[in-house]
């Protein structure tokens, strides 16, 4: 009988980027017909990653099938790149293929990122891959996915428009929070990640390329450089994002970045993109 | 490329592997080798592997001992592992029927086509917590007479061909024929998301792999709970034995075994009883999954044929489909573990403006009955 050794031969070493080639091909497959259909579900073979699903693996994906050995890592979560889920992605990243890491958007060619869009601009050269927990932003309107489908299928977002209505007459304002959906270009309404509100006008007719991955949905998306990127409102309520009423931060003084406050007796903010803090501080 | 920034997050988490680490391998108990797992808690390592939807016992007992017996993190090892490894070849199609049976339980008749065979169970051993094993285990003696007696059971027997019930009640016509002309590629779970409405294979492959709680909870929800998709089955077969493995050899291009797996087989026969349905017939739905267990296969067997039924009219599919997998679960649950800080930040800002709002709407119907009243 034929073993199975006789077929497989000796075990190879982690490959590059730990999936099989075959594997990141696949995905690589998925994301050019994601970059084609803007704002567009793209079902892929999720595989299951080391990192737990829920945790990043879909982004995660997104970076191992994309990165080549000259490319430079950046990962940050929740805009910070010393948060341990962004520590750890980074060096399954950089330890599965030797690819060099940094803090600084404008040596990064990949951003990995959990929550936040950098504050500092990204340019051409960049890609954003943003790790995506729920890629479906009608859910909250629509549980069936046979009917999620229809809907996007026929651009039928009625149920949502009813929704945003419904919440601007009960609670005076829009209430969604994180991850407000937006229509890109003119055809799919996209969960933009729990992004903040902050994050998404720069998301319209940007410079860079973003990706976003959803591994345990399996899903892949994808927002092109120079698209439109609308959040859903009416014309007479203007999108709000979020503002800290004059605070500004507590390091580096600023008031023209995301700020995450410090609860306490005197509160105090600060800076969730840390990069942007702490050049600030240095220069 | 300067990265020198303070990685107080790398060595936490270095640090936290060093525990874990550490406190597991210096125990000062005996270390477990492989073949205690395999040999002694086989169910445990059936079930990693039968959710992982890998057949590798050692594999499997290696990720057991790793993840100190926690066994969903067991199926992840198991299935990241598969990640990194190509698929270079597809086994031949094989017919269940080729089982080597090591279990057959025909609970709908008394006197099925073949054998019933209790076999390996504790179904009808009273549970009584025995605290001393050791006084449990036989002799060398002890064992041989077994090892011979349950020899003879099997070889004496003139047994005849094992028939499986879906084919007893097809022979009866008392069998919807739900056979289709057509052989379509199975659905390929691990390459492409299923979503309803979907195949029956993909159905099928996801609850094969799926966590067996979470299966074995879907099938009693419907029975307790507020679905009720299902009512109780009467099983034709739950079977467990080997299947040999075949393939084709990449350079010979001959068929070559490449080896045994364990599999639990189970038929469950449906009573239609909707009125759409045809009241004079049964019908059966289907339960394979790798390993020994009985619980996951007769769960599996009820829900496809409740799916079936359903017609994917209610959210069962969708329940089953999307809700089973015990790392996508398992992972989305413990991810709440991670920092949430901004997106509670935007939470926390909209209360404030909802709180605003409110005040200035109340200032204003005050404004508004003011000019009234004046």
């Amino acid at each position: 009988m034929t073993s199975i050794a006789e077929l497989t031969g000796p075990p190879q070493a982690t490959p590059f980027a730990l999936l099989d080639e075959e594997s990141k091909r696949e995905i690589r497959r998925a994301l050019l017909q994601a970059v084609a259909t803007p704002g567009y579900q793209v079902p892929f073979g999720s595989r299951e990653m080391p990192v737990a699903r829920g945790w990043g693996s879909g982004g995660l994906q997104i970076s191992l099938a994309i990165v080549g050995r000259h490319d430079v890592v950046k990962v940050i979560d929740q805009g910070d790149d010393e948060g341990v889920n962004a520590v750890n992605l980074r060096r399954l990243i950089s330890s599965s293929t030797n690819t060099e890491e940094t803090t600084e958007v404008n040596e990064a060619t990949i951003v990995q990122s959990r929550h936040r869009i950098p504050e500092d601009a990204m340019e051409e050269d960049h890609i954003l891959v943003l790790q995506v927990p729920v890629p479906e932003p009608l859910r909250g309107v629509e549980r069936d996915m046979k009917e999620l489908a229809r809907m996007h299928a026929e651009a039928d977002y009625s149920k949502m428009w009813v929704s945003l209505y419904e919440d601007k007459v009960r609670n005076g304002v829009i209430t969604q929070t994180t991850g407000y959906p937006c229509l890109v270009a003119g055809r799919y309404v996209t969960a933009t990640t729990p992004i903040p509100r902050w994050d998404i006008p720069r998301l319209h007719q940007s410079e860079f390329l973003t990706l976003f991955g959803a591994g345990r949905e399996k899903r892949v998306y994808a927002i092109p450089p120079h698209t439109d990127v609308e959040p859903l409102t009416f014309d007479d309520v203007p999108f709000e994002v979020e503002s800290a009423d004059g605070a500004s931060c507590r390091l580096c003084g600023s008031n023209e970045s995301f700020l995450v406050e410090s609860p306490g007796d005197t509160p105090t903010w600060a800076c969730s993109d840390t990069a942007f803090c702490r050049r600030r501080r240095t220069k | 490329m300067g990265y020198a920034a303070a990685r107080g997050g790398l060595s936490a988490i270095k640090s936290a592997e060093d525990l874990v680490a550490r406190l597991r391998d210096n125990d000062p108990s005996n270390r477990l080798d492989i073949d205690q797992f395999t040999g002694r808690l086989r169910l445990l390592v059936d079930r990693v592997m039968g959710e992982a939807g890998l057949w590798a016992p050692e594999f499997a007992a290696m990720a057991l001992r790793q993840a100190e017996g926690d066994v969903i993190e067991a199926v992840h090892l198991l299935r990241a592992y598969k990640s990194t490894l190509p698929r270079f070849a597809v086994a031949q199609v094989l017919d269940a029927d080729d089982i080597d049976p090591e279990r057959r339980v025909v609970p709908a008749f008394r006197e099925p086509g073949g054998p019933q065979i209790l076999g390996r169970s504790t179904d009808y051993t009273a549970r009584m917590l025995k605290p001393d094993t050791r006084a449990d285990e036989f002799t060398t003696d002890d064992a041989a007479q077994r090892e011979v007696s349950s020899t003879e059971v099997v070889t004496t027997v003139a047994t005849p061909e094992m028939r499986r019930m879906s084919d007893v009640l097809r022979d009866m016509d008392l069998l919807v024929d739900r056979r289709m002309a057509t052989d379509p590629e199975p659905f390929d779970i691990t390459r492409m998301p299923a979503k309803p409405p979907a195949p029956r294979s993909a159905r099928l492959s996801t609850m094969a792999r799926a966590e067996t709680g979470a299966l074995i909870n879907q099938w009693y929800r419907n029975i307790l709970g507020p679905d009720g998709y299902l009512h109780e089955v009467t099983l034709g077969e739950v079977r467990h034995g080997s299947l040999p493995i075949t393939t084709t050899h990449p350079a010979t291009g001959n068929e070559v075994t490449i080896g045994q797996f364990r599999v639990t087989e189970v038929e469950a026969i449906e009573d239609l009883d909707g009125v759409e349905e045809d009241r004079g017939s049964f019908d059966v739905g289907y339960g394979m999954c790798l390993g020994h267990n009985e619980r996951k296969a007769i769960a599996m067997a009820n829900l496809d044929i409740a799916c079936h039924r359903d017609g994917s009219k209610s959210s069962l599919e969708q329940s089953i489909l999307m809700t089973t997998d015990g790392l996508d679960s398992a992972g989305f649950l413990e991810h709440l573990k991670l920092p949430h800080y901004v997106t509670f930040r935007s939470m926390v800002e909209r209360k404030v403006a909802v709180r605003r709002a409110r005040t200035a709407r109340t200032t204003d119907e005050m404004t508004d009955e003011m000019e009234v009243q004046s």
